[in-house]
């Protein structure tokens, strides 16, 4: 009677040792999986989110599509032009023209909004910081902006917007800019707006500070262009 | 008898607490929806979204072949006339500075990593992750360190580069990127790398135990953006 006992333990203790050991097995093989689970892969999107990056796959291709018929057009040109050193000269500058336009070598107008900002009297509300001028130039230019200036100094590649605390002041490209700021970009105006003064959009978060940011689109704005010199001296 | 009572309700709440651990597990999984999901209409989208990715990618290869060739026609073109030569070089050197060619040269490599710390052991876990605003005040900060070119996992930054994140990924010239974010500069390395300053950003960065590592390099290379700078907007005036 005891030794039958003790021998339905013994099956009762493998047996659970198995199910515990198979759990135990299904649980790595799960975490394995998750942590193989690339995050930035379309083998881990969703529906919606493969909607969209098929349309901005869609936009991508015909945009670098275009730009290929251009060159190709170009090169057409060049050729047949070869003996004409006025012609080349001319296809050269229009080349030169849209290269300068990029840089922001020359003043640009088109629709677009206006932002402006004003420091506020009252002491509890926070002062405009180089960080809210960088978060709203960034969210303009995610907004598809085309050209961006701050107090009429162009944001170009490689323009810096910061606080130097020695002098108290926010400086772009290295100027001195001044309260109140107004921040002029070109592109689609109520794309534009909508992106800075919807949820969670940066103005949207000032203005919830109670900073004194208003938004007005313009049919025409015009920017002016980069005065400073861009020179490369470390890159080949 | 109560012996094997015991034993059973330790088995019991033992059994209970795995199956509990694989239920949990199985929504995490189904939550980052990891290559589980063989929905239909997923794959379709999915097996589009490919084949409009290896259209674009076989139009920028020949975008690439076309824009050498039109280098060589310009430089023909131009090579009885040292007038265009200039012209020619100051197209070549904008083509540079906006991020449509390839560069090479010195700078610093920085490493932006999420922090190994256990979340649970931190009040606030989404601070030991590096978000779009830690990327976006680096750069800014290479930009004033008189940084020339700069990528962040070898996306070239241009003009209208914007950075914005959605979820743990960040969204670069419309490529998706994870961290650890490796952030190219090209420049005077010395002065990029006074960006490790005490106070500055990348100190800030450490306190929240993020994984931060600055390099100087003599030889980096930052690829040339694959996209296109088109304007719908803006026009030049002169």
């Amino acid at each position: 009677m005891k030794k039958k006992m003790k021998k339905g333990k013994i099956t009762m203790i493998i047996t659970a040792g198995i199910a515990c050991f198979a759990l135990v097995l299904v649980m790595t093989m799960q975490f394995k999986i998750v942590n193989q689970a690339d995050i930035t892969s379309i083998e881990n999107m969703r529906e919606s989110e493969l909607s969209t990056e098929l349309a901005n796959w869609k936009t991508r291709y015909d945009e670098v599509n275009q730009q290929y018929e251009d060159t190709l057009n170009k090169i057409e040109e060049y050729k047949n032009n070869k003996e004409s050193n006025e012609e080349t000269n001319n296809l050269m500058d229009s080349e030169l023209e849209q290269i300068n336009m990029s840089l922001g070598k020359t003043d640009v107008e088109g629709e677009g909004i206006i932002i402006n900002i004003n420091e506020t009297d009252n002491e509890e509300v926070e002062n405009i910081t180089a960080d809210d001028l960088l978060l709203i130039v960034n969210a303009l230019k995610l907004a598809g902006a085309e050209a961006i200036s701050i107090n009429d100094e162009r944001v170009i590649n490689m323009s810096d917007i910061v606080y130097i605390e020695a002098a108290g002041v926010i400086r772009v490209n290295g100027e001195r800019i001044l309260a109140p700021y107004r921040i002029k970009a070109i592109g689609d105006p109520s794309y534009l707006e909508s992106s800075l003064t919807g949820n969670g959009g940066v103005v949207d978060d000032m203005k919830k500070k109670e900073q004194d940011v208003t938004i007005q689109k313009e049919n025409n704005i015009t920017i002016s262009k980069y005065n400073g010199e861009i020179t490369t001296k470390y890159m080949e | 008898m109560q012996n094997k009572r015991v034993v059973a309700i330790v088995l019991g709440v033992m059994c209970f607490a795995l199956t509990a651990g694989i239920c949990i597990q199985m929504r995490t999984v189904e939550g980052t929806n990891s290559a589980v999901s063989n929905n239909y209409e997923e794959n379709n989208l999915r097996a589009e979204v490919l084949r409009y990715k290896e259209r674009y990618d076989n139009k920028v290869k020949d975008l690439a072949d076309a824009e050498a060739e039109l280098e060589k026609e310009r430089e023909s073109a131009t090579q009885n006339d040292t007038e265009l030569q200039e012209k020619e070089k100051e197209i070549t050197e904008g083509n540079k500075i906006l991020g449509l060619t390839e560069v090479t040269g010195s700078g610093v490599i920085v490493t932006l990593g999420d922090s190994k710390k256990d979340a649970s052991s931190s009040l606030d876990p989404s601070m030991l992750l590096v978000h779009d605003t830690d990327v976006l005040s680096v750069i800014n900060e290479l930009k004033n360190a008189g940084a020339e070119a700069i990528s962040i996992n070898d996306q070239r930054i241009i003009p209208t580069t914007g950075i914005i994140c959605g979820g743990n990924i960040i969204d670069i010239n419309g490529e998706k990127v994870g961290a650890p974010f490796e952030i190219k500069a090209i420049g005077l390395p010395e002065q990029l790398a006074a960006l490790d300053r005490p106070g500055g950003y990348l100190a800030l960065l450490k306190d929240y135990s993020i994984e931060v590592k600055l390099e100087k390099s003599n030889n980096i290379t930052i690829p040339k953006y694959t996209g296109t700078i088109t304007y719908q907007y803006a026009k030049s005036v002169d």
